[in-house]
């Protein structure tokens, strides 16, 4: 098994005529995915590498009988594709691009509640269950299959531990790109019961950083309710103070919330296994297992 | 982004709630003239990108104009915190019952704007968060319910001030939610808000903080981002739509990468051998040669950067791409600064025979640690 994608998942790509949307999808369906809609405004009864474009979602759904959706529209129409996904009745919805408005986020994020969807994202690198499916713009070769979940913030840190697992044999379940932005439609915290139900998934990787309090949040829920392992890394520790990373959450705030010391001593008390560099993940997994 | 005082106020009279009556200067010898209007006694304040002007006697207060011109000018061209002061604002003093703090700001936890309240204005709001947490109401708003008339209700009986303020306090609350929103802020502050003796309600200083992703949509922001004093090396990056981080001035070492994680884990490694980084240059997406080569170009103009550390690990980057932005680089540049570079990708193969055909100091290194340990090695050339 795997978590949120697999096999079975039927794939909606919205923005699949852009550039990058049609190169992606090209990818997706050459890693198996089965991609069986794209969505484009006004390029409806189209055909991209072979897949059905419509114009709108509602109409990729009636038709195919989509049940997930991968957006891959500009960031300042993310929110709007968002909400079309959520109302067209898709529970899940991978968000990628960088630089979607918070304010637009906070919207999704309410919505998606509201009517129990599961938004993944933004600024992700997206899901990817290694040997089934992928929904996003990950360099799938580095993934292999086997009993890891991993979720990151961070897309190029999840890439080099998973590059060095896949070197020695480790192999992951699900990966998924929680996301850098300030409001992520998922966080640590609501990934994993999921891993802690697949029966596949045998030890849990949390690849975090700076801000916000999501780690922390992960710490309670790990400590009261986790019974498989949990390998987390922070990055960020030396990251220069009050200035902004490329990733728009990556900032401790004026009254400490969200330092690199208090997520550690967090996670370490719920019996985490902190890591101290990519490198040192793949050591750490290498003697659990 | 952060606003400061002068535009924050603007937005405040956009939304009209009250301000003292004031002037913005950015030229004492118009001072006479634009304070014409203005009566006595007025106060001085440093506009500039940075918090603790109070304390580095950016503000003072004026009864009359020959204190009005030696607090002008005493200010102006003032150093705080490294920013000249090169904007005043000259504003009325407000006759002034109690100070209160009122701000909306948007709360990672719940995912709302959370307003805060407080009838101990004036200080730092995390200050009196520490010592007195109960002067400190919240209130998160469902951004699906807005702010409504109960949400002031609520605040204002709960805070135990007058009930009479209502509606005062319900327009203010409502004209400053709706900036909040339109302006895409990650904060909307008003410290102190007055109770003027007269009862009225005023915003005697503001700071607001605009999310850096809705630029695109409130060109006068982004003006007054554009016309911020950033160095020089922030804005000529951002022509080419990288991120510089500027980091720890003592460094002498920059790292590149894709992505912001890298980089983090990047500094954090060096950081852990003792070493300092001076600067960060986060390239987005995009790897062509001629970025790379514009990415490595502006990173290595800062002559205390003797060296850099690339490190690039994207999904659809193509090594060759990145090997030969290195050469472009590297070949056009004097200085022979130390370059190494790791990658994966596609064509690593294609990308590391260019790298070993460069005339020059680069080093091709297998990994973050192999990375690291480099630098380290060659610590004493730097």
């Amino acid at each position: 098994m795997s978590v949120l994608i697999d096999e079975n998942t039927r794939l909606i790509v919205q923005g699949i005529t852009g550039r990058e949307g049609t190169f992606h999808t090209e990818q997706m369906l050459s890693y198996g995915t089965k991609v069986v809609a794209g969505v484009t405004p006004g390029k409806g009864g189209q055909e991209v590498l072979g897949v059905p474009v419509f114009n709108t979602v509602r109409e990729a759904v009636e038709t195919t009988n989509a049940n997930a959706t991968v957006i891959f529209v500009p960031a300042k129409y993310t929110a709007e594709s968002a909400y079309e996904a959520m109302d067209a009745g898709l529970k899940l919805i991978v968000t990628i691009a960088e630089h979607v408005p918070v304010h637009d986020m906070m919207g999704v994020y309410h919505m998606a509640r509201k009517k129990g969807c599961r938004v993944i994202g933004p600024n992700s690198f997206g899901v990817i269950s290694p040997g089934k499916a992928k929904a996003g713009f990950m360099a799938h070769r580095i993934f292999s299959a086997g009993d890891i979940g991993i979720m990151s913030r961070s897309a190029t840190n999840c890439y080099e531990t998973v590059f060095m697992m896949t070197n020695k044999g480790i192999g992951q379940s699900t990966c998924i790109g929680i996301g850098g932005d300030m409001i992520a439609g998922s966080a640590f915290v609501d990934m994993l019961p999921l891993f802690e139900a697949d029966p596949e998934t045998k030890a849990i990787v949390l690849i975090g950083e700076i801000g916000g309090s999501e780690e922390e949040l992960a710490a309670d829920y790990i400590k009261n309710h986790a019974t498989k392992p949990v390998v987390a890394l922070i990055a960020g520790k030396n990251a220069p103070k009050g200035r902004s990373m490329g990733h728009a959450g990556a900032i401790v705030s004026a009254d400490g919330t969200g330092s690199a010391e208090n997520k550690e001593t967090k996670l370490k008390e719920a019996g985490v296994h902190i890591a101290e560099s990519t490198l040192q993940i793949v050591e750490i997994l290498g003697n659990l297992l | 982004m952060d606003l400061m005082e002068y535009k924050a106020r603007e937005l405040f009279e956009r939304y009209e709630i009250p301000v003292m009556k004031g002037v913005v200067i950015e030229d004492v010898s118009s001072l006479q003239e634009k304070t014409s209007g203005l009566a006595f006694p007025l106060v001085v304040k440093a506009q500039v990108q940075t918090g603790g002007r109070g304390k580095a006697g950016g503000v003072k207060t004026a009864d009359g104009p020959g204190e009005l011109n030696e607090a002008a000018g005493s200010i102006m061209g003032m150093n705080i915190k490294g920013y000249t002061v090169k904007k005043l604002l000259l504003v009325e003093k407000a006759e002034i019952e109690k100070e209160c703090y009122l701000s909306i700001t948007l709360d990672r936890m719940t995912k709302m704007p959370m307003i805060i309240f407080s009838t101990s204005g004036g200080v730092d709001i995390e200050e009196t968060a520490r010592i007195t947490p109960e002067k400190v109401l919240k209130y998160a708003v469902d951004p699906l319910v807005g702010v409504r008339d109960y949400t002031a209700r609520y605040l204002l009986s709960k805070s135990g001030l007058d009930m009479s303020l209502l509606g005062l306090f319900f327009d203010l609350l409502k004209k400053l939610y709706g900036m909040f929103c339109e302006y895409d802020c990650m904060l909307a502050e008003i410290n102190p808000l007055a109770i003027s003796r007269d009862n009225r309600l005023i915003a005697l200083d503001g700071k607001v903080s605009v999310d850096d992703s809705a630029l695109y949509r409130q060109p006068d922001i982004l003006a007054f981002r554009d016309s911020l004093q950033e160095e020089e090396l922030v804005l000529e990056a951002r022509k080419f739509n990288f991120l510089y981080i500027p980091c720890d001035a003592e460094g002498h070492i920059a790292v590149m990468s894709n992505g912001s994680g890298m980089i983090m884990s990047c500094i954090d490694l060096i950081s852990k051998q003792g070493m300092k980084v001076r600067a960060g240059l986060d390239l987005g997406g995009g790897a062509t040669a001629d970025r790379i080569k514009e990415a490595i170009r502006i990173v290595l103009s800062n002559e205390e950067t003797k060296a850099l550390f690339i490190n690039i690990f994207g999904g659809i980057t193509r090594c060759d791409e990145v090997a030969g932005g290195v050469k472009l680089a590297v070949e056009s540049m004097p200085g022979n600064k130390l370059v190494i570079v790791r990658f994966e990708g596609t064509n690593k193969e294609k990308g590391l025979q260019i790298l070993s055909e460069i005339k020059g100091n680069v080093v091709y290194v297998n990994g973050l640690q192999d990375g690291v340990r480099e630098l380290y090695e060659r610590r004493e050339q730097m």
